[in-house]
C-alpha cells in the first residue's frame, strides 16, 4: 500500500517543507466549547497559566432564548442575560462536526469577522498566512473527515492543515511534572511527546479511552464509553422533573446545577445511607448534612444566579413564619432544589453504566479492556500513566475514584496512578501549542494548500490517517 | 442469519386453516388468545416471564436516546441572518463541494448508517484475507459474544482477592492469546504452554473451537509479541501504522466483571427494594410505593 509512489511523494513533502505558513492557529472543536487560539512560536518557560493564556473557550452553540433571539458562540457569556428555557443547537454531536451549516457560522462569528470575534487574539486575518490545526475525535466517520477537509481548504483556504486526533495531542504536555517524575533538563528545549500515557478524555458527548505511545494513538485499543456531560445532564434534569420542579426545559440551568453540586462517591452506598429520608423520621441523628444541599435556582428578574448552600431541613417552615412577620421578600422569592443523592448518583453513570440499564463497562473496566488488546508489557507503562481530562474530570472525586477502581482490576505489580491536569478542558489544545511549536514534527504530517490543490481530499485523508 | 419475513400479498389475507403468523411482541391480554405459547393464566400472574426483557430494553433504549438529546423539544434554531456583509472570511467563491457540504442536512445516524452500508457492500465483495493488517485489527477487537464468554470463563472464583488476582491474570493472559490471534503452542516457550494447558485444565472448556487452530497469521511477528518486557520496536511500529477502528467497533464492550445489577427507587432514588407488580418499577419502601401506586404507575403492561 505504502510504497506505490514513495517519489513523487517525498517530493511534494520536501516542497511543502518551504511553505507550511509559521502561524498556527489551533481549534480544539468539542461538542461543547472550542478551545482555540495561536500556538506561541517558541516553547514557553514551564509556566502553564502563560501558556494557556493564549487559548480561549468558547461555546460551540447557536442558542435560542425564550425571548425568541438568537445568538451564537461567545455571544452566550456576554450577551444573554436570561437562561431558562434557552435551547441549543450544536453542530458537533457526538463529538464529530456534523454539520457545517452551523459550524461555519459559529467559526465566522469567532475567528473571521472582525465585527464579532471578541479579541484580536482569535481572528484569523489571513488564512493563507495560517496553519489550522483541527483536532478531531478518533474513530471518526471516513466521511465527516472528507467533509471537514474540503470545507477548510476549499471556503477558507489555509495556508497549511493539519486534522489530527485530539487525546494523543496530550502527550506533548509536561506530564513528568504532573506524575512526579524527574524532569530530565535538556540543553536545548524542544517538544518532546510523553513515551506511554493513557488518556481518558471525558467530555460532553462520551468519554474515550486512548493509549498514546509516543504520541501516536494505538488505534486498536482505543474505546468509546457513549456518556458524557451531556447524559449527566440530561439525568439529572429527568431526576429532578421526577422529584421536584419540571425542569425538563431548562438544560442550561440544570447544566449549572451539575457543575455546582455533582460529585463522586467514593462510597456509594455510604452516602446512599447518609442521604436516606427515613433517618430523621426514624430519629436517627441526620447524617445527610453533609450530603444534602440547597441549590437556589436563579431568578433573572432580580438578575441573580444561581448558587449551592447547606441545606437547612427547616427552611421552609422559615419561610412560612418568615412570611406571617413580613420578612425580607428576598427570601421568599426564591426557588431551591434539595439535592441529595442525586448529587453522586448522577456521575456515577460514568462508573456503572449499568445503572441506567445500559450495556456497556464502566470507565475503569473500559481501561482495562483497551488494555487487554495490548502486549502485556505495555501494561504497566500505561497503568502508571492515566491522564485524565474534559469537563467530566472536574467533578470532585473523580480522579481518586478511578484510581482506587482501577487499583483494584489492575494486577498488583502495576503501579497505578491517575493523575488530572490543572485544566483538564484545555489540556488538549495546550498539548497541541507545544506541538506545534516542534516544526519539523509538524512538517511531517500537515499538508499545505498548494499540496492540497495538486492532490485533492482523498490525498489529504490518506495523509492524515498516515498512510502516506 | 435465517429470517423468516412474510411479504405483504396485497389483499389476500391469512385465513390459511389451522396457523398463522402472528408478530411476537411480548404478551398483550388482548391478544392473549392468539399467542398460545403463553399461558394466558401464566402471563397475567408472572408477565416477567413473557417477554419482558425486551420491553424493558425497549424502554432503556428510549431512555438512552431522551439522555442523548439537546433540548427536550424538537426544534429548528436558523441560523441568524445578518447583513450580506462581505468581510466574512470566506471569498466570494463557493466550490461545488462547499456548497453541497453546507446544505447536507444529514445527522450523524444517516452518516453512520451510509458507513454502516458501505462497510457491508465492501465487505461482501472483496475477497477476505487480503491485507493481514486489517484483519488482525478486526479480529482482536472481537465481538462482543466473544467478550461475554470471557468473562464468563473468568467469573467463578473471584471472591477472594489472592484468586481474583490469579483470575486477573488468566485474563489477561486468555484474552491476550485470544486477542493476539490464537498463537500456536510454541514448544521452546513454556510459560505459554503452561499456561496454555492451565487454562484447558481449570475451566472445562476442551470445545472452545477457538483454542489452536492453524491460521495463516501464526507466523506473524505481530502475533508472537507475547513478551511480559516492553515489546520491541517493530511491534510498536506496527501497532502504530494500524488503521483505526470503524465506529462501531471502538464502542467499549460489557464489562468485563459483572457485578449484579443495582435498581433504585423510582421516587426517591434510594435502593430500589420492592417491584411495583404492575409495572416493575423499583420503590424502597411503602412510603415510596404508595405515591408512586397513587400518581405514576403506568399499569396498562
Amino acid at each position: 500500500m505504502a510504497p506505490a509512489k514513495p517519489r513523487p511523494a517525498g517530493r511534494a513533502s520536501v516542497a511543502k517543507v518551504q511553505s507550511l505558513p509559521d502561524k498556527t492557529f489551533i481549534i480544539d472543536n468539542g461538542a461543547y466549547t472550542m478551545k482555540a487560539g495561536y500556538a506561541p512560536n517558541h516553547l514557553a518557560p514551564d509556566d502553564q497559566a502563560d501558556e494557556l493564556s493564549a487559548c480561549s473557550d468558547i461555546s460551540n452553540a447557536i442558542v435560542k432564548t425564550r425571548g425568541n433571539r438568537t445568538f451564537v458562540g461567545s455571544q452566550l457569556n456576554t450577551h444573554v442575560t436570561d437562561w431558562n428555557e434557552m435551547s441549543f443547537r450544536r453542530p458537533v454531536e457526538k463529538g464529530y462536526i456534523v454539520n457545517w451549516e452551523a459550524q461555519k457560522e459559529i467559526w465566522e462569528h469567532s475567528f473571521f469577522d472582525e465585527k464579532t470575534v471578541r479579541s484580536k487574539d482569535l481572528r484569523i486575518h489571513d488564512p493563507e498566512e495560517t496553519t489550522l490545526l483541527l483536532t478531531e475525535a478518533p474513530n471518526a466517520l471516513p466521511m465527516l473527515q472528507k467533509n471537514a477537509d474540503e470545507i477548510i481548504m476549499e471556503e477558507w483556504g489555509f495556508g497549511g492543515y493539519l486534522r489530527c486526533v485530539g487525546p494523543p495531542l496530550n502527550a506533548w504536555n509536561d506530564v513528568q511534572s504532573l506524575f512526579g517524575d524527574p524532569i530530565v533538563q535538556e540543553a536545548d528545549p524542544i517538544a518532546t511527546p510523553r513515551e506511554c500515557l493513557l488518556v481518558v478524555d471525558s467530555g460532553y458527548s462520551h468519554t474515550i479511552v486512548t493509549p498514546v505511545y509516543k504520541g501516536q494513538p494505538l488505534q486498536r485499543a482505543i474505546r468509546r464509553l457513549d456518556l458524557g456531560g451531556k447524559h449527566l445532564t440530561n439525568y439529572l434534569k429527568e431526576i429532578v422533573s421526577i422529584r421536584q420542579y419540571n425542569m425538563v426545559d431548562e438544560t442550561y440551568i440544570m447544566n449549572e446545577v451539575k457543575e455546582a453540586v455533582c460529585f463522586v462517591s467514593t462510597n456509594f452506598a455510604g452516602d446512599m445511607g447518609q442521604t436516606w429520608k427515613g433517618n430523621r423520621k426514624r430519629g436517627l441523628p441526620d447524617l445527610s448534612e453533609g450530603v444534602m444541599v440547597d441549590y437556589v435556582l436563579p431568578d433573572p428578574n432580580a438578575g441573580k444566579k444561581g448558587f449551592m448552600r447547606p441545606h437547612d431541613p427547616l427552611f421552609n417552615a422559615k419561610k412560612r413564619k418568615g412570611g406571617l412577620s413580613g420578612a425580607s421578600a428576598e427570601a421568599l422569592s426564591e426557588d431551591a432544589l434539595v439535592l441529595g443523592n442525586e448529587r453522586f448518583a448522577v456521575p456515577e453513570i460514568l462508573f456503572t453504566p449499568s445503572d441506567i440499564g445500559m450495556k456497556q463497562a464502566g470507565i475503569p473496566d473500559i481501561i482495562m479492556q483497551c488494555l487487554s488488546v495490548l502486549p502485556t508489557g505495555l501494561h504497566p507503562a500505561f497503568l502508571a500513566n492515566v491522564l485524565v481530562v474534559g469537563g467530566n474530570s472536574l467533578l470532585p472525586g473523580f480522579v481518586e475514584r478511578l484510581e482506587t477502581e482501577l487499583r483494584q482490576l489492575a494486577s498488583a505489580e502495576c503501579a497505578v496512578r491517575v493523575r488530572c491536569p490543572q485544566d483538564p478542558i484545555r489540556s488538549t489544545w495546550s498539548g497541541a501549542s507545544r506541538f506545534a511549536t516542534n516544526k519539523a514534527e509538524m512538517r511531517k504530517v500537515a499538508i499545505t494548500r498548494q499540496e492540497y490543490q495538486e492532490h485533492g481530499s482523498s490525498w489529504a485523508a490518506r495523509k492524515f490517517a498516515g498512510a502516506l | 442469519m435465517y429470517r423468516v419475513e412474510l411479504l405483504p400479498t396485497g389483499s389476500t389475507t391469512h385465513l390459511t386453516p389451522g396457523w398463522t403468523y402472528v408478530p411476537d411482541r411480548g404478551f398483550d391480554p388482548a391478544k392473549a388468545a392468539i399467542t398460545p405459547a403463553i399461558g394466558r393464566k401464566r402471563g397475567i400472574r408472572d408477565p416477567g416471564r413473557a417477554d419482558l426483557s425486551s420491553r424493558q430494553n425497549n424502554a432503556i433504549v428510549r431512555h438512552l436516546a431522551e439522555l442523548d438529546r439537546e433540548n427536550h423539544h424538537d426544534l429548528q434554531i436558523p441560523i441568524p441572518t445578518k447583513g450580506k456583509d462581505a468581510a466574512r472570511g470566506s471569498r466570494g467563491k463557493v466550490t461545488s463541494n462547499v456548497r453541497r457540504i453546507l446544505q447536507s442536512q444529514k445527522t450523524f445516524r444517516n452518516y453512520l448508517d451510509d458507513e454502516e452500508a458501505a462497510l457491508a457492500q465492501q465487505a461482501s465483495t472483496t475477497v477476505p484475507g487480503t491485507s493481514s493488517a486489517q484483519q488482525s485489527a478486526t479480529a482482536s477487537t472481537s465481538t462482543p459474544s466473544h467478550r461475554a464468554s470471557l468473562s464468563k470463563i473468568t467469573k467463578p472464583g473471584t471472591t477472594t482477592t489472592t484468586s481474583s488476582f490469579s483470575s486477573l491474570q488468566t485474563l489477561h493472559r486468555t484474552r491476550n492469546s485470544s486477542a493476539i490471534l490464537l498463537p500456536r503452542l510454541d514448544s521452546n516457550n513454556p510459560r505459554r504452554r503452561r499456561h496454555v494447558h492451565g487454562h484447558h485444565h481449570h475451566h472445562h472448556l476442551p470445545q472452545n473451537p477457538n483454542e489452536l487452530i492453524k491460521t495463516p497469521h501464526d507466523n506473524d511477528p505481530l502475533l508472537k509479541s507475547y513478551l511480559p518486557p516492553a515489546p520491541s520496536d517493530r511491534i510498536m511500529q506496527m501497532l502504530l501504522a494500524e488503521p483505526p477502528l470503524t465506529y462501531n467497533a471502538s464502542r467499549a464492550g460489557a464489562p468485563m466483571s459483572r457485578r449484579s445489577p443495582r435498581y433504585f427507587c423510582c421516587m426517591c432514588g434510594y435502593w430500589g427494594k420492592i417491584r411495583c407488580k404492575n409495572c416493575h418499577l423499583r420503590t424502597c419502601g411503602l412510603d415510596c410505593y404508595k405515591v408512586h401506586e397513587d400518581s405514576r404507575c403506568g399499569a396498562f403492561f
